[in-house]
């Protein structure tokens, strides 16, 4: 039997086109699989817990 | 209380009081808080057909309340944004903007008020309603909102303020150290937050240096007006 996770609730494009980096103010990348907006300029990647971004940095995970 | 504690204290008081907050205004205002609400919508003037897109942002928003009249006061491509740090809260506005059907025009960001996530001149106007007396920096909050608006556009502050009325300020003494905490242990089931609500009010500067401080984070055109008494006040500013 294979286990299928729920499909993630999509965050909303029209969202994701204004939203920046909090800290560098920069753009930022969705990552769909992971759920996660990136900030390449901070290295975060900021969490998106089911359709609602969480854009501070202490949520966020450090990333190369 | 340090700005580096305040936050962290004020994530509990709100996770502790989302599910019944709107609730609570309700009876602690006697139902005033939604007339003041609606002055507050007003001041911004949605535009009931825009021609183009129209975006409005809700800062420290909690349970959508603003948002949700602002959005039932504009037509369709009128689009508004609710910005808490505190996802309690966040909750229930979701919750609430589908329930309302209005989950296609209201978007919901976790963030801080002090680091909005938003490029520059974004927004065509901005409200925030009870929410920036939680801000441990203010100033920087003012800041940020003067940024992310577009020119020509303007914010509007609703805010818990000092009565100006003689008479009625002692008689407010008197309700918000007594009667408010206890309101809150029947109906939260804690009076702690509340006796926390009753202490920040008394804090927040009042209408003259409020204004001031819009002043100071470049807004221009700086007015106000007391609602009640000046129990609260509508402050607006715009960015030119």
């Amino acid at each position: 039997m294979s286990e299928q996770k729920p499909a993630p609730v999509e965050i909303n494009p029209k969202l994701l086109e204004l939203l920046v980096c909090p800290l560098t103010k920069t753009t930022l990348e969705y990552d769909r699989e992971r759920q996660e907006l990136i900030s390449r300029a901070a290295k975060l990647a900021y969490p998106i817990r089911d359709g609602i971004p969480i854009m501070l940095p202490d949520e966020a995970r450090a990333i190369e | 209380m340090e700005a580096s504690d305040k936050q962290g204290f004020v994530d509990g008081v709100f996770h502790q009081v989302a599910a019944r907050y709107d609730l609570m205004n309700d009876l602690m205002s006697g139902g005033l808080h939604r007339a003041w609400k609606d002055a507050l919508v007003n001041t911004i003037a949605p535009p009931k057909a825009p021609v183009r897109p129209w975006r409005a942002l809700d800062i420290a928003g909690g349970t959508g309340d603003i948002a949700f009249r602002v959005a039932e006061a504009s037509g369709a491509p009128a689009e508004i944004t609710i910005l808490d740090i505190n996802a309690s809260m966040l909750d229930v506005a979701r919750a609430r903007a589908k329930e309302r059907g209005l989950s296609d025009r209201i978007r919901i960001v976790e963030a801080n008020a002090e680091k909005l996530p938003f490029e520059s001149g974004t927004f065509d106007a901005a409200t925030s309603a009870f929410g920036l007396r939680n801000v441990p920096d203010l100033a920087a909050a003012l800041r940020e909102a003067h940024r992310v608006l577009r020119p020509g556009s303007r914010l509007a502050v609703l805010e818990f303020s000092h009565v100006d009325v003689a008479g009625l300020d002692r008689l407010y003494d008197l309700y918000s150290f007594n009667v408010i905490p206890e309101l809150g242990r029947a109906v939260v089931g804690e009076a702690e937050p509340y006796r926390y609500l009753v202490e920040s009010i008394r804090r927040f500067p009042n209408q003259e240096r409020f204004a001031a401080m819009l002043r100071t984070a470049g807004f221009e055109r700086v007015t106000y007006r007391n609602l009640s008494g000046g129990i609260v006040a509508i402050h607006s500013g715009w960015k030119l």
